[in-house]
């Protein structure tokens, strides 16, 4: 169960980072 | 939830908030100040997955470099499980990132006319991704490729080291983002505060362990193919540690040995003299030269470290040991003896068969000492047997635990299979998160 909630901090790390990638891009189109 | 728990559920949020400062913020610093021209958004977003994977690799280091203050709040055993995953979506993220290239038709993935054409940068690339994907087809695979745990480790530091550094190298080559020279230095900078990480664990902790020896005292047999070293530390004091904590043990060469093995401590934790003592299984690699070591040798130990240790609970202790998962168990039987506590404890202690049973004796004896039931669940039991057999799970512990269960402070501790089954138990007994600790004692 610990490793599970591990797992979940994986998903929101992942879930996060492709986000603000997705905000960094859209930031350098936008000048 | 008390006050201990809520303290480490702030820390973790704390270094979680850490940990995504450290992969988010350098990736936003390259938009300040001067930029080259955007280059559409596929580019974009593909160049920022690859710094993150970039950020994310490196802090590899910092997750395995022992900091206890980093790793208490969390168990050892869970922060390797993150390292573990978490090195997934890098690795992901950093291979999607010349995907995404491909896909958009970037100009700088087309094929040149020659070699010397190619740039370095691009070499770097395939240098870094090249280690990558050596370093996980290895760490996932390593037993089905019948490599060595201590042959692994050695390469796993080598390929991350060229990962890391081959990744910023090809940033550097491509001058696109890092041609700022502040911006450089900031990646640069970063580079070199993983790979100093990487060095404390390696040399400057070595260097404090090389003076604070241990010397063999006693390589006691055990049942269960089992041998327990009872270490005196050498010229100075020893350290304290928590029942149920765990030490990095150094037997043969000196601390700056690149491997060494962790073992749960399986002494009294009231011990003044410093002295200390694991019990190691055989298990047919490095541990089936335990019994051999000869008394008198000189050994490291880096400890204490491990989140698993006896609490303060409001009424019952109950232990779930399976196999060589006893030895963490044993501390805390042996230190809760040695404190005069009287508060109950049930041990369930699940073996392949009674002559396997480590600490038989002992467990036997220390009833005495302490208000302990022990629940043997044998799983080839001898002919006549009366007691539990097969595994461990939710029916034996309801059998034998008095309710309301979510009373009590779970400590459980054993094989991978074991452990799953009784998380599962538990769930299903309702006992909150909060109430069980494990320790998974294969976590590297």
């Amino acid at each position: 169960m610990r490793r599970l909630f591990a797992d979940r901090l994986v998903l929101a790390t992942a879930v996060i980072v492709i986000a603000m990638a997705v905000l960094f891009a859209f930031t350098r189109i936008a000048g | 939830m008390n006050s201990v728990q809520q303290r480490d559920l702030v820390r973790r949020a704390v270094w979680s908030a850490i940990y995504l400062l450290f992969i988010l913020a350098p990736l936003f610093a390259l938009l300040l100040g001067a930029l080259p021209p955007s280059r559409g958004f596929g580019t974009e977003f593909s160049v920022a997955l690859g710094y993150s994977g970039l950020a994310m690799m490196g802090l590899q280091f910092g997750l395995t470099a022992r900091f206890r203050y980093v790793t208490q709040p969390w168990g050892e055993d869970v922060i390797y499980h993150f390292h573990r995953r978490i090195s997934l979506l890098a690795v992901g993220l950093v291979v999607v990132h010349p995907i995404i290239l491909f896909a958009v038709g970037s100009k700088h993935l087309a094929m040149p006319d020659s070699v010397q054409d190619v740039p370095l940068g691009a070499y770097f690339a395939v240098l870094s991704l090249g280690s990558l994907v050596v370093l996980v087809v290895m760490a996932l695979w390593r037993t089905q490729l019948k490599i060595s745990y201590e042959i692994w480790h050695m390469t796993h530091i080598m390929l991350a080291v060229v990962a890391v550094g081959g990744g910023l190298l090809h940033m550097v080559g491509w001058s696109f983002y890092l041609v700022d020279p502040w911006k450089r230095a900031l990646w640069t900078g970063m580079t070199i505060f993983w790979i100093v990480l990487l060095l404390y664990v390696r040399i400057i902790k070595p260097l404090f362990m090389l003076r604070r020896p241990y010397r063999v005292a006693e390589v006691r047999t055990e049942r269960g193919d089992a041998s327990t070293l009872v270490m005196q530390p050498e010229g100075h004091g020893g350290f304290r540690f928590r029942p149920g904590q765990f030490g990095w043990l150094t037997l043969w060469g000196s601390p700056f040995k690149i491997t060494g093995h962790p073992f749960s401590f399986s002494s009294s934790a009231e011990v003044a003299d410093g002295r200390v003592e694991m019990t190691i299984r055989n298990l047919g690699d490095f541990t089936s030269a335990i019994p051999k070591v000869p008394v008198g040798r000189r050994v490291y130990l880096d400890g204490p470290y491990g989140a698993f240790t006896i609490g303060n609970p409001a009424d019952m202790h109950v232990l779930v040991a399976g196999g060589v998962g006893i030895t963490p168990m044993m501390s805390m039987l042996r230190t809760l003896a040695d404190r005069g506590d009287k508060r109950p404890v049930i041990l369930f202690y699940g073996v392949k068969d009674w002559d396997s049973v480590i600490f038989r004796e002992e467990l036997d004896a220390i009833k005495a000492r302490l208000n302990l039931s022990i629940v043997y669940v044998i799983a080839k039991p001898p002919e006549g047997w009366t007691g539990e057999k097969g595994y461990v799970d939710a029916a034996v512990l309801k059998r034998h635990l008095p309710p309301p269960f979510a009373e009590h402070e779970y400590f459980i501790c054993g094989p991978n299979v074991m452990m799953d089954s009784i998380e599962k138990a538990l769930g299903d007994m309702h006992v909150p998160l909060s109430k069980y600790h494990s320790e998974r004692y294969s976590f590297v």
